[in-house]
């Protein structure tokens, strides 16, 4: 499994529907062609206020002025290219099987298409200590899943995020963790975060296998164990527990919280990113 | 390769259970997923039973492996060379005071002794064994047996010959059985072999390492309450002149040059009373260990006598008796105690021995009347009453028939019992002695006897009060201290660093221990008596027929020792200890990281 077989007509076909969804917190980034929530010079209007020495002259409102003798002046919103900073889980898990390493491939392209149609400042951080890739042409995030790492990129102390970015997050988050902590982390200082978790269908329903010797991918040890009803009971409602937490973590830090599940179709996929307030509809 | 613990070899039992261990520790079809964590804290013990499959030949298998053969080995003791033969030597070293004379360039025959052994020390080479014994009235093993020759040094380092003058038979018993079959036997003393042990040494190499020197030396000393008496040898042929110190608690009492004729001489020094022990020092010379003495002052043992006879002959010949004995007063209670026989059976006072003339009490006579006797008197010689006691022309008068079952004799007559220990409840058996005698009747009051056997009485009462027997000794000889009463903590005795315990007791025995000096009877930390000990030893002090020279040969039939020279002198230890190592090492860490992450 060195790369994922992508269809890409098909995934730009979806994508071209979507666009990155923008926070209502002040976006960071080089000037752009996509409204802003602060203010800035586009030609949409946004609001009144005081006329202040310094202000633009060619923005005072000479009508109202004529009204009322106050000088003041039209405010309009500002137009950006926001900063996108794609975390990408490339640790072992994310390639269980051939079914999510496709799905991870897909989902993956998604974003990056989607992120490709807004002029956007686009990056792909894989880990901290590896350069994050400015992502120039969607195709380009397939030579990042290779997929081999022992630990997921979520599990390092630092990722080179950038101030006020919006944070696009794509991982099974099967490893220990705290979500209220990680998610935190993930959010600090950013402009928004979009948590994507994608999960084999067996790994958020396990089956009744009898005993079986389970190896983690990662390297976390070994387990002989017999898969009954009650393990499959108890894995269930700690998983339950994992992405409850990681929802819960990511409502409280006003992040988006999607679960997806590998084998979907990707145009469904696209409509539960945009439920969850990941992507908007063009 | 050889193996030196075959029994070891069972320990590659490891192997196979390693094996197994592998074979049935992998019984569930494995499976990967993506987060183990989530399935960990349920059941964890599988409910089937195992089932062979095929055994996985993992790194982890072959290391351990690995690891039970080098160990297995180690313990079998492995070798590529078999066990070595050395060459053993056992010296036993004269350690008689006159090995440490020294002559005009201030060398000993210690020191000839200690190069000898080193020199041959050097001919055995680092793979040579050595057993040092050092002679003495109880001969002990310095170093070995069959000790690495190169740890000789140290030990010969330390050697100080300081002990009186003894046979070299138990030292030479010693070394023989050291030697063995094996070993060879040197003997390095100062003087040749005396005629006595010259059978013992065949087989042996006998080295003397001696020199004839005149020397000087105190070879006996005593002290009275107000002198003392030295009795000196000039081992010379010349007359010699000499300094004499008298030191006490290191202030010089008496100085004194004294000139000294070829042989003994004796010296009385008068001193003043009271004073503590003395060093009596006399100038140096070959041998500095007989140069002096220290003398504690005896305190002799007082006797409280108490004479409740009735008045009469009797009496009066023993008031007169008593009264001729030194160290003896007259006091109530007394130590030694004379009343009629009849008060015998009567409770005695604490400490006090008693001693009954006339007709016995009613418990210990038998039926029969008194009769006198001449003789012939039958008299247990041995015992210390009746020591110089002939009973030559006594009349013993008045001896009553005494219960055989009740009184132990020490004189009779016939059947009957004239001098006799009654056995009292309660009392050791000299707490009482019976004379069965009419002292109004008997001549014995007028005989020589009669102050002898007095003097006797009191003397072994006296021997029997707390305190040492004598003041001074020599080194070697046996010193008893009774203390009267039980020790209220442990006893010890401690004399120039020579510190002992002493078994728990009434009666403390030991040797004086050599080198001598100020010997102190210690219980817990109080000082119980100060006792002299001295070297005093003429046979030592005479180095007048020392001699050098070397007689005998090693017995051509001793072969050599086999030596183990432990497994640190194969390479193949190493070599297994390494792999060993190495392999135990490697499969940790093969293992750590998935159990940690585990």
């Amino acid at each position: 499994m060195s790369k994922p077989r992508i269809d890409w007509p098909a995934v730009q076909t979806v994508a071209a529907a979507f666009r990155m969804a923008m926070p209502r917190a002040p976006v960071g980034g080089r000037l752009g062609e996509r409204l802003g929530v602060g203010t800035g010079s586009s030609l949409e209007f946004q609001d009144y206020r005081q006329y202040a020495p310094g202000d633009d002259l060619r923005h005072v409102d000479w009508a109202a002025y004529a009204r009322s003798e106050a000088l003041t002046v039209r405010l309009y919103r500002e137009e950006v290219a926001p900063r996108i900073d794609f975390v990408l889980d490339v640790s072992r898990s994310m390639i269980l099987t051939e079914q999510k390493f496709q799905a991870y491939g897909e989902l993956s392209g998604l974003l990056a298409c989607v992120s490709a149609s807004t002029v956007a400042d686009a990056r792909i951080i894989t880990g901290s200590g590896v350069e994050p890739l400015l992502l120039r042409r969607p195709e380009e995030i397939e030579r990042l899943l290779c997929c081999d790492a022992l630990l997921s990129a979520l599990e390092e102390p630092h990722l080179p995020f950038r101030r006020r970015s919006l944070r696009v997050v794509v991982s099974d988050f099967l490893f220990p963790h705290d979500a209220e902590v990680l998610i935190g982390r993930l959010a600090r200082d950013g402009a928004s975060l979009s948590v994507v978790q994608l999960t084999l269908a067996e790994e958020a329903e396990p089956a009744i296998e009898g005993g079986r010797r389970l190896l983690d991918v990662e390297g976390r040890g070994e387990l002989d164990l017999v898969i009954d009803e009650k393990a499959v009971h108890d894995y269930r409602a700690r998983f339950g527990r994992l992405r409850l937490g990681l929802s819960r973590a990511a409502r409280g830090a006003g992040a988006s919280f999607a679960h997806v599940v590998a084998g979907t179709p990707l145009r469904e996929v696209a409509r539960a990113l945009a439920t969850a307030g990941v992507l908007e509809t063009v | 390769m050889i193996f030196t613990s075959p029994l070891g070899l069972l320990a590659l039992l490891a192997m196979p259970a390693i094996v197994a261990i592998h074979l049935f520790r992998r019984r569930f079809p494995p499976r990967e997923v993506a987060g183990l964590f989530l399935w960990q804290v349920v059941r964890q013990t599988p409910e089937g039973g195992g089932k062979i499959t095929r055994l996985p030949i993992t790194a982890s298998l072959i290391l351990e492996c690995v690891a039970a053969l080098a160990l297995a080995l180690i313990v079998a003791g492995a070798r590529l060379q078999p066990a070595g033969a050395s060459e053993h030597l056992v010296v036993l070293l004269d350690d008689s005071a006159s090995m440490a004379a020294t002559n005009a360039l201030g060398e000993s025959p210690r020191d000839r002794a200690v190069r000898r052994v080193l020199g041959e020390i050097e001919r055995l080479g680092s793979g040579g064994r050595i057993t040092l014994v050092q002679s003495g009235q109880r001969p002990s093993v310095l170093l070995g047996p069959a000790a690495l020759a190169v740890e000789a040094a140290p030990v010969l380092e330390k050697w100080k010959p300081q002990a009186p003058h003894h046979s070299p038979s138990l030292g030479l018993r010693l070394a023989r059985e050291l030697a063995g079959r094996t070993g060879r036997l040197m003997v390095l003393s100062d003087a040749p072999p005396d005629p006595a042990v010259e059978g013992q040494v065949e087989g042996a190499v006998w080295v003397s390492l001696g020199e004839p020197l005149a020397n000087v030396g105190i070879t006996a000393a005593q002290r009275t309450v107000s002198a003392i008496a030295l009795a000196l040898g000039n081992f010379s042929d010349v007359t010699t002149r000499r300094r004499l110190r008298v030191v006490a608690s290191e202030r010089e009492v008496m100085a004194k040059e004294i000139e000294l004729p070829p042989g003994p001489s004796s010296l009385n020094l008068p001193l003043p009373m009271g004073l503590p022990s003395l060093r009596v020092i006399l100038s140096d010379d070959a041998l500095l260990r007989d140069n002096e003495a220290i003398l504690v002052e005896p305190r002799p043992q007082i006797v409280a006598v108490e004479n409740r006879l009735g008045e009469g002959r009797g009496r009066q010949a023993l008031d007169k008796a008593i009264g001729s004995l030194a160290g003896v007063i007259q006091a109530k209670p007394g130590h030694l105690v004379f009343e009629p026989a009849s008060e015998l059976d009567e409770p005695p006072s604490p400490g006090a021995w008693r001693v009954g003339f006339g007709r016995a009490s009613a418990k210990l006579i038998a039926a029969g009347e008194p009769k006198d006797f001449v003789g012939p008197f039958v008299t247990e010689k041995r015992h210390s009453l009746l020591q110089g006691v002939t009973l030559a022309g006594v009349v013993w008068t008045g001896a009553s028939p005494l219960a055989a079952d009740k009184v132990h004799p020490l004189v009779s007559a016939g059947d009957r019992p004239l001098i006799a220990m009654p056995a009292l409840p309660g009392a050791p058996s000299e707490a009482a002695i019976l004379f069965n005698l009419d002292l109004d009747r008997t001549n014995l009051i007028r005989a020589p006897d009669w102050p002898i056997l007095i003097s006797n009485l009191v003397e072994m009462r006296r021997q029997n009060l707390p305190g040492p027997d004598r003041w001074n000794y020599r080194a070697g000889e046996w010193v008893r201290v009774r203390l009267g009463r039980d020790p209220t903590g442990p006893l010890h005795f401690r004399c120039s660093g020579v510190e002992r315990d002493l078994p728990p007791g009434r009666l403390l025995e030991f040797i004086a221990p050599s080198p001598g000096g100020l010997l102190q009877v210690m219980e817990g930390n109080d000082v119980l008596f100060e006792l002299g000990v001295n070297f005093l030893d003429e046979e030592e002090a005479d180095l007048r027929d020392r001699a050098a020279g070397e007689i005998g040969k090693f017995n051509p039939q001793s072969g050599r020792l086999r030596t183990e020279n432990g497994p640190a002198s194969d390479p193949l230890f190493w070599a297994l200890v390494a792999i060993g190592g190495a392999a135990i090492v490697a499969n940790w860490c093969l293992l750590a990281p998935r159990r940690s992450n585990a």
